[in-house]
């Protein structure tokens, strides 16, 4: 009983003490953070340089920024500079320029029934006529791949076993070319080729 | 110094760093100097007059060395005479010494490699190739639509990229329908072909108004005149090939 009155005795000093001081509280951690930024060195570029040299961690941290950022930058402009100048073997690229207008890049699924197949492989004026193998990972003779194509028109035909195959059921149009058939696929048109 | 060791450490990996950066970005970039080694393993007798149309191409953008070794190596890995190697590469050098876009003459050129169609069967396919689109870069011209220079701001004007997609699609449009057995003398069933190409293509690879505007400008007694010209060409070169 006793012990319970102390502890209210108690409570009263302190909310007294509270509200009194209170109005000096309001802002008391803004007030502190102005204090010590007023009071602290203004730091120019040359000691922020020599705070870089530092062997802290913090400084070591921020040596290995600035390699970085440098590095970047340097390929960056490497990278831009071999791109635009004929002394780096760039020039001007109009079949870049062209493929830049397109980066987007539909994947585009090619599917070639063939039960029993050892190999299919497609072949097309998107990988210079070079084979680019399709899977059947289940097994049920369903072979496909699927392959990122910037909007365009696009000639292939599928090699079953070594054996052309131009005549795709998913094509756009077909084409006669070197006595044979071609499959076509225009990429990129609303709702078609992806 | 330990400050010393720290700073001398950070040079050496900038160093590094830089050295490898510019290193991989330059030897990446396949070169006129590959290209020309390339030929060399072919062996032709006017390796220097292709390897200069070559360069031209590079400079005006009309092909990249990379597609052109790829060219090169491919027809090298080819069992095939010299001369039947050498005159597909003289018919895409021509192309090129006159400023046309070479890339589309590699891919029918690689697309008969990988078909293993003879070589001389590939020649007279790119020769016609060749053939279409300088006669329909001069229908455009003679049609008023032009390549753009610098400050040239009519509609009729275009952007070197955008005159080649037309030139490209409207040649490689013909040389399919002449591939298939198509009938050179059906003005109509040509338009109509090379009308098919760009309506698929309009808006998607080449903009809208220089679909519109071609169309408008071309007619099919212009496309037959186009292809009569290229056929009567190619007779003539046949004719005196085999006197």
């Amino acid at each position: 009983m006793r012990g319970d009155n102390l502890e209210e005795a108690l409570k009263d000093v302190l909310r007294h003490e509270v509200s009194v001081k209170a109005p000096h509280l309001e802002g008391l951690e803004e007030r502190i953070v102005a204090e010590l930024e007023g009071r602290l060195p203004k730091r120019g570029l040359v000691e922020t340089l020599k705070q870089l040299g530092a062997p802290t961690r913090g400084a070591r941290l921020g040596q290995l920024a600035v390699i970085g950022a440098t590095a970047v930058v340097f390929l960056l402009v490497g990278t831009f500079l071999v791109g635009r100048a004929p002394f780096l073997g760039g020039g001007p690229n109009k079949t870049a320029t062209m493929s830049a207008v397109a980066e987007s890049g539909n994947a585009v699924l090619f599917l070639m029934p063939a039960p029993g197949a050892q190999s299919v492989t497609v072949v097309g004026n998107f990988n210079d006529w070079e084979a680019t193998p399709l899977s059947d990972d289940d097994g049920d003779g369903i072979w496909t791949a699927s392959i990122p194509l910037s909007p365009g028109r696009y000639e292939y035909a599928f090699v079953v076993d070594g054996r052309w195959w131009g005549q795709d059921p998913l094509a756009d149009e077909y084409v006669r070319s070197f006595g044979d058939f071609s499959s076509v696929r225009y990429v990129g048109r609303a709702g078609e080729g992806a | 110094m330990k400050a010393r060791f720290w700073k001398t450490c950070s040079l050496g990996v900038l160093g590094v760093v830089l050295l490898l950066g510019y290193s991989g970005v330059i030897l990446a970039e396949t070169t006129a100097a590959d290209v020309e080694q390339a030929l060399q393993a072919l062996s032709l007798s006017q390796s220097e007059k292709i390897l200069e149309a070559f360069k031209i191409g590079f400079v005006q953008g009309n092909l990249l060395p990379e597609e052109t070794l790829r060219l090169v190596t491919r027809l090298t890995a080819v069992e095939g005479s010299p001369a039947e190697k050498e005159a597909i590469l003289l018919a895409i050098a021509s192309a090129l010494m006159d400023s046309l876009p070479g890339k589309t003459l590699v891919d029918k050129t690689l697309e008969g490699l990988s078909r293993g169609v003879p070589l001389s069967q590939i020649g007279r396919q790119v020769s016609i190739r060749v053939r279409l689109l300088v006669e329909v870069r001069d229908l455009l011209y003679s049609k008023g639509v032009f390549v753009a220079t610098e400050g040239q701001a009519a509609s009729s004007f275009l952007l070197p990229v955008r005159f080649d997609l037309l030139v490209i699609h409207i040649a490689d449009a013909l040389g399919e329908y002449l591939e298939g057995w198509g009938s050179p003398l059906d003005g109509f069933l040509l338009e109509e072909v090379v009308h098919l190409r760009l309506s698929k293509l309009k808006g998607v690879v080449i903009p809208v108004e220089d679909v519109e505007l071609v169309l408008a400008r071309i007619g099919p007694a212009d496309l037959a005149r186009v292809v009569r010209e290229v056929l009567d060409q190619l007779s003539e070169r046949t004719t005196s090939l085999s006197e």
